[in-house]
Order: structure tokens, then sequence, then C-alpha cells
């Protein structure tokens, strides 16, 4: 059913503390109590053994995550302790939360459930975090002084920010400064709009806008690979963009998996389960089942013609246009919730295709500059290295990459093994 | 000398069960349900027929047999391609590969097996001239591709065999070889590589003769005084043996001159970092 890891994007409450316009959530009081935690934990602990997954992450939000109170979260980290070990599992946490209703109480949880880490949320310029009471300014004190809080606490902080016209029209130096040298953040990520859920003006406004966000991030490219790369800053996608054109070690964002439902799930506080947190929390019809209507949640996604769906999507895209692309081995047809928001249908290519594009042709081509400057880089450093030796070292390490990644080879006959490259 | 490996259906398993064996199936849920208590040990790999199967019967794979090879027919790349993305689950439980029927339009399913970290085997057959620059466009995918790192067989063995100048045989990569391997019918009847089947050759008992496969046809001279002898000993002679191989020798001419220049370049390398060894 999936891989070997399983992400749960996990909502044990729908309520939120703060009044976003551009928000797709479609927010509820609801709020998942201990015991149907527990029965949550137990269904994932019991789909892990049946389907040999190795590892679990649940990644913890709403809803707002911080208007649940910290003793839940101490209670629910023992259970979730106890149920994964009596059952030989691990079982990691993330915490994304706004940050407003933060205060140190929270700092002995964070550090024991969390690794003393948290990812929060803040777009340059401000335009649509609102309180319920105070506007945008407002939002954006009281979430600087908060993170400056935790901070002071030893808490790491990585901040998911999203672009909007003015983001763009202020560009990618202004944006970088604002996190890295005004707000001392080193780990920081940038998404694309799109206008999920209930209909607003806000939203309606939430246009594609694919030439502009491609100089932006390409921008952005620059200014991280002058300013910030080597000094660890981490600004996303763009730097595991590079690491992976540069054949580094990579993390891509869900948006560019072969199939995102052979990644994860999300569960909200209701017991629904859907693809994402954009779905669980804005399109019904796409839901899977309820996990507390079901005995096991293999049997939920088997039955779920909703996941059906998902699965089918790359297969009824690929020869749309993707198949054709430089690319489609980082992408595979891009977002469904972001086509579905603009295309009202998931057997399309994400809209962002021509953006997502420009940005793997930038990236790349960054990734080799990089790749010549640190080659002359180390000519400096060895005397009597040539380009043409460069150029033999190279085509090395491209030759070697195509050796099989795995350690069996398909025939295990000894003369065709020891034809296959060590 | 080395076992033979057979090509069994699930069925026979039992029959085989001490033998090296490539255990084929269309559906594979049938493996969980056939071998749950077979010792895997000689299992070289699991052969799906198609790859035309409802995703939940993948779904096994899954869960069972994990570290075990899965190698996927695709007779049909056009049709075929997209069901690819199915396998893709798999992919950090079993090493997968895609062996392609090398018909008309077979470079999609390539592009999309190795964009999805699946190895490629080529069911090369004997392409028809029409072929030949579609092979050689799947050809520049595998050595100059940017985001390509699986290995494309053929092309790959034959890279390596020039690089190293060592030699190796087409009937071996392509799993072909009389003496290494036997397909079992379904009703149990043992025969030769689905190459000879054409040729009269295909029993495995001996009853029609010996099959001399080094030498191409009977009494065709074109393969003894071929460059390319040493790897292909008459490969694309079979089963027609007018075959003309002239497209094909174009393939292998790109795939040793590429491997020459590798070779040199390295030999450059090595020669001024002081001599060190440059065996890849």
């Amino acid at each position: 059913m999936m891989r070997d890891h399983l992400s749960v994007i996990f909502l044990p409450t729908n309520k939120c503390n703060v009044n976003c316009e551009y928000c797709f959530e479609d927010k509820t009081d609801d709020r998942m109590t201990h015991e149907q935690l527990s029965a949550v934990i137990s269904k994932l602990l019991d789909f892990m053994e049946v389907s040999d997954i190795g590892s679990l992450t649940l990644h913890w939000q709403g809803g707002e995550i911080m208007t649940m109170p910290v003793k839940w979260f101490e209670t629910a980290y023992d259970l979730i302790e106890d149920l994964a070990s009596t059952r030989g599992r691990r079982i990691d946490h993330g915490l994304q939360t706004n940050m407003i209703a933060y205060t140190p109480r929270w700092n002995d949880i964070i550090a024991r459930m969390f690794g003393n880490h948290v990812g929060t949320s803040m777009d340059f310029p401000n335009l649509y975090r609102k309180l319920f009471r105070g506007g945008p300014d407002d939002y954006t004190r009281i979430w600087t002084q908060k993170v400056k809080l935790a901070r002071e606490a030893g808490i790491s902080v990585g901040v998911i920010a999203v672009t909007n016209q003015e983001t763009l029209e202020l560009g990618a130096a202004r944006l970088y400064s604002y996190f890295v040298d005004e707000l001392r953040i080193t780990d920081f990520q940038v998404n694309t709009p799109f206008p999920g859920g209930e209909a607003n003006i806000t939203k309606e406004d939430m246009a594609v806008e694919n030439e502009a966000l491609g100089r932006f991030f390409n921008d952005l490219t620059d200014i991280w690979v002058e300013r910030g790369r080597d000094k660890g800053v981490s600004v996303g996608p763009v730097d595991q963009l590079v690491a992976r054109f540069s054949d580094e070690d990579s993390s891509l964002p869900c948006i560019w998996q072969a199939n995102c439902a052979d990644e994860f799930i999300a569960i909200d506080a209701r017991g629904y389960v859907a693809q994402c947190d954009c779905w669980v929390t804005s399109y019904p019809e796409y839901f899977f089942g309820n996990i507390f209507e079901w005995d096991s949640l293999s049997e939920l996604l088997k039955n779920s013609p909703a996941r059906k769906e998902f699965l089918q999507r790359p297969v009824s895209i690929i020869d749309q246009s993707c198949i054709e692309c430089d690319y489609l081995s980082m992408c595979h047809g891009g977002c469904p919730v972001r086509t579905y928001t603009y295309r009202k249908t998931l057997q399309e290519k994400d809209p962002y295709c021509s953006f997502y594009k420009s940005l793997f042709s930038h990236t790349e081509s960054v990734a080799s500059g990089l790749a010549s400057r640190e080659t002359l880089r180390d000519e400096d450093e060895k005397p009597g290295i040539g380009g043409l030796e460069t150029a033999a070292q190279q085509i090395i390490e491209t030759e070697m990459r195509k050796a099989p990644r795995y350690s069996r080879p398909l025939v295990q006959i000894e003369p065709r093994r020891r034809s296959v490259v060590n | 000398m080395y076992p033979i490996t057979y090509n069994i259906p699930v069925d026979l398993f039992p029959a085989h069960a001490r033998r090296y064996v490539i255990v084929r199936v269309a559906d594979p849920s049938e493996l969980a349900l056939k071998l749950s208590d077979a010792d895997m040990g000689k299992v070289q790999y699991f052969q799906i027929l198609s790859p035309d199967i409802e995703p939940d019967n993948i779904e096994t794979l899954s869960a069972w047999g994990r570290d075990i090879p899965v190698d996927i027919l695709i007779d049909d790349p056009v049709a075929q391609f997209p069901q690819l993305y199915n396998f893709a689950k798999l992919v950090d439980k079993h090493p997968i590969r895609a062996s392609i029927a090398v018909t008309a339009g077979f470079g999609k399913a390539v592009k999309l097996a190795l964009a999805l970290r699946f190895a490629v085997k080529l069911e090369i057959g004997q392409p028809a001239p029409e072929l030949i620059e579609e092979l050689n466009e799947v050809l520049d995918l595998y050595m100059h591709g940017r985001h390509v790192s699986q290995p494309v067989e053929f092309f790959h063995s034959i890279f390596l065999s020039e690089y190293r100048q060592e030699e190796v045989s087409m009937w071996m990569v392509q799993e072909d070889d009389p003496d290494h391997f036997r397909f079992v019918t379904d009703d149990g009847f043992e025969m030769l590589s689905r190459r000879f089947a054409a040729t009269g050759h295909g029993q495995a008992d001996g009853s029609q003769g010996p099959i001399d496969i080094t030498a191409g046809a009977p009494g065709e001279p074109e393969c003894t005084s071929c460059e390319f002898f040493g790897s292909c000993r008459g490969y694309f002679k079979w089963p027609e043996s007018d075959y003309d191989c002239s497209g094909v020798k174009s393939i292998f001419r790109t795939i040793a001159d590429a491997a020459n220049e590798l070779r040199e370049n390295v030999g450059v390398l090595a020669a001024t970092q002081g001599g060190r060894s440059n065996d890849a």
C-alpha cells in the first residue's frame, strides 16, 4: 500500500485561533480524545505490520495545534510511546504551528516529543495572516515575538512562506533579507499559493503567475547560492533541487513525488482520512473514509474510490505531455490539490507546470555551475590537473552512477554478476 | 560450470524447488498465496507477465518477498507504459526491472521506467531498420541522460565490456544462453530460450541436435568477420539468419566509441595523478 516509510499528517484538532484570509481549511471545533488517539495509533501500527512499513512520522498540525493543552500532548506522547514500543516500532513526530499561542510552557514537550524543533508559517509581506481581532501587522508582531521567545529557549524554528503578489513585486532579495538578516531564520521554505476551500475575494485574486514565479524563484536560488549556501542556510525547495541536480542527498517536497498516494495520508480530528491536510480540511468529496468506522486502515484505503483516483492520476496524465518532459523524473505531473483547485479535475497536470520547468532548468544550471566552480577550486589546490582530466573525472562519476543501485543483481548466476560494475 | 536457471510458472515451483529459478506469474497476489512457506533462497527474481494488473493485486509485493527482485514484462510498450506507475511503490522493497519489447514507441516506456528508478532490459529481438533510430535515442538517454541513474541492458553490459576490454556475451546479458537458461512451459515442458522457439531448436532435450550459437547461423560468414563478434556471438542472427546487422552494429559502434573515449580520458587522468589505477 505504501513505501517503506509512512508519513501521516495528523490533525488532532480542527479548531484554529487565527483568521487568515487565504486559509483553505473548513474549520470545526472537533478535537480528538486520548481514547480516539489510541484507536488511531493502534490502527496505524496494524497497517505498518500488514504493509511491512518500517517507520512512521506523525506530522502534527491543525486547525492550530497549540489550541490543544500542553497536558494533552504529554499524555498523548506517553500513550504513543507505549503503544509503539509494545509493537516494536518507532514513531517520530514533527510539529507545525502558527506560534500565536506559544508560551514557554510548551518547551518541555517540544524538546521531548519534537526534537526541540517547530515548523511555523509567515509570509513576506504578510497580507492575509490575521488575528480574529487585529490585522496582519498585529499578527506579524505577535508571531515575531513568539518566534524570538522560542529561539531564546533553544528551540529551532523553520518557516514556510507562501508567495503573494507583493512578494513577487518586492523580489527575492527582499524576502531573503527579511527572513535571514532581520529575523535570523536559517531554515525556510517558499510555497506557491492555491485558492483552496471556500471562495472569497482574496482567493479570487490568486492567479497562477508562472512567469513571475519563475523569475522570483530563480532569483531566490541565485541569492541563496551567493549568500546562504556556504553558511548553512536552508531555502526550500531551491536548496533541495540544487542538491538533487548535484547528485547529493536531497528531499524534494510532496508536490514532486512519483505518486503522493504512495507516500502519505492525512487524518483529522473527526477521524476522516484523505490524501493530505489540504484535502481533509477542504474537499469532503475526496475523503477516503473515516478511520473510526473501519476495522483496519488497509481496508479503508483499499475500498476508497477517491484513493483510486489519486493512484490513477499519474497513469492518466503521463501521456498528455509529461512523458516528453526532460524533468519527468523530478515532477511526475505535480500536485493533485493545486490541479484540482484550479482545474476541478485530478486528471490533468499541475497548472504550475511551466514555473516548475523554469525552476528545474535554472537549479540544474546552478548545480552545474557550482560543480565547475568547485572543480576549478580543486584544480587550484592540486597543481598539474588540467581541464581534460577534469572532464574525464566527471565522465567517470557520471558513468559510475549508472551502476545498479540494488545490492542483489537481477540474475545472480556468476558470469553476469562479475560483469556488473562494483 | 555454472548452474542453469529455469524460468518456471509459479505452480511448478515445488517441482523445481532445488533449482535456480525465475518464477513467472500473471497475478502477483498468487506469489504470496502459493509460495508463503517456500524456501526462496534460489529464486533469482519474480517475473510479472504484464503490467496490466489491478493495483490492489500488486499490493502483495509491498508486504511480502522483500528484496527479491521483480521483473515486469512490457510486450506492448506504447499501450502499457503508464501502468509502470503502479509498481513505483515497490521500489523501496524490491529491485525493479522493466523488460521492454523493442517495438515502435518503446522509448516512452524506457524513459518512464528510468524516471521511476527501475532498471531496464531491452527485449531486442531482431530490430527492424525503422527501430534503429529510436534505439539510438534510447542509447543517448542511457549514456547522456542527466537524470538517468539505472542500467539499461544490453547497453550497460556492452559498455562495461568495451571499457574494461573484457568479453561479455549478449546471450548471457539477455538471459538467452541455452547453457544457462531454460524456459519451462506451463505444462512443464522444458524449452530453450524463447529466441529459439521459431527455429526448430526450441526443445531442451537435445533431440534436435546441438546448437552452436557462437557460429551465428550455420555457414554465416558475416559473424566471424564482425568486429563485435566477441560480445555478440551471433546473437542477432537468431532466429532469422539473414538478418541485416548494419543497424545493430552502429549501436555497438557508438557504445564502443564512448567506452574507448572514457578509457583514454581515464588513462590520461591516471597518468597525471601519478599512475594510480584507473580500474573503475
